[in-house]
């Protein structure tokens, strides 16, 4: 069965994750190929996951040489205890 | 994302086991950062590296029954998971975990007519690629101020799949969640900041 446009926005991510099960393919393709609107909604969740990668908290902290020497050492103090 | 000065984990968890120096430092250099990242995005950033600190005795402790049923960087971010959820718990009467699963639509039912088709379509945004989106320091703001509002464990799936391109199979298993409540995270996750830039977009 066509899914709903409602359907397509539940699942929009499994659909750009390809995590869509393969019988449920066909009617999203279909329902996408035929409403504007539902692939304007997919291509702007593309457009925000894409936006969440570039954000300047997206990248993990740097680790200084100092941070780590204080680490390892708690490292090896917990192993003596 | 493999780091090239980190020996493979057949090599390193004997060495980490026989108390090698050498090996703590290349570990602490290889994922602390990706730590603290986790850290962040589930108890917030001002605790976030004392709890990845937590995590490093932890894992040492817990290494000699280490199973291998994953690899050691996913072992390892499970702990930390696992560590900022407890202080999270004990900290914050306030912040339920179980939020995160919230079961409301993704999208306002009143966009939708009866037959669940859009009603209130979706508008074109003004920019089509994340830089030029990303140019305007309020839109940036506003998906700031959307992912520090959003459920501790719909952050950390955003941060881990989106941010740092873990597969969603590690991101369950890292959280602890099934494939498919995994999957719910990340799409309220993302809907949420898409929402966030929609608003940003109407005004």
């Amino acid at each position: 069965m066509m899914p709903s446009c409602k359907d397509i926005t539940e699942h929009s991510s499994d659909y750009l994750d390809r995590n869509l099960p393969w019988w449920k393919r066909p009617g999203y393709w279909l329902h996408l190929a035929m409403c504007v609107h539902c692939r304007r909604y997919v291509e702007q969740l593309k457009l925000t996951v894409n936006t969440i990668s570039k954000l300047p908290d997206a990248t993990p902290p740097g680790v200084t040489a100092g941070q780590i020497q204080k680490i390892v050492e708690k490292m090896k103090q917990s192993t003596k205890e | 994302m493999a780091n090239p000065t980190l020996p493979g984990d057949d090599e390193l968890i004997p060495r980490l086991l026989a108390q090698d120096e050498t090996s703590y430092a290349q570990i602490v250099a290889a994922y602390h950062g990706l730590m603290v990242h986790l850290a962040r995005a589930i108890v917030g950033e001002a605790i976030a590296d004392e709890v990845a600190q937590e995590a490093w005795v932890a894992v040492l402790r817990a290494l000699p029954g280490f199973e291998r049923r994953s690899s050691l960087k996913t072992w390892i971010l499970r702990i930390v998971s696992n560590t900022a959820k407890s202080r999270l718990r004990h900290e914050s009467r306030t912040v339920s975990l179980d939020e995160s699963f919230e079961e409301s639509p993704i999208v306002d039912p009143a966009r939708f007519k009866p037959n669940a088709h859009w009603a209130s379509p979706p508008a074109m945004w003004h920019a089509d690629t994340p830089d030029a989106l990303l140019a305007s320091t309020e839109l940036r703001n506003c998906i700031s101020d959307a992912l520090a509002v959003l459920p501790p464990l719909q952050r950390a799936a955003v941060t881990l799949r989106d941010m740092q391109g873990l597969s969603m199979e590690v991101i369950c298993k890292v959280l602890e969640v099934s494939e498919s409540n995994g999957r719910v995270l990340l799409h309220r996750a993302r809907s949420r900041i898409q929402m966030a830039i929609e608003e940003y977009e109407k005004q």
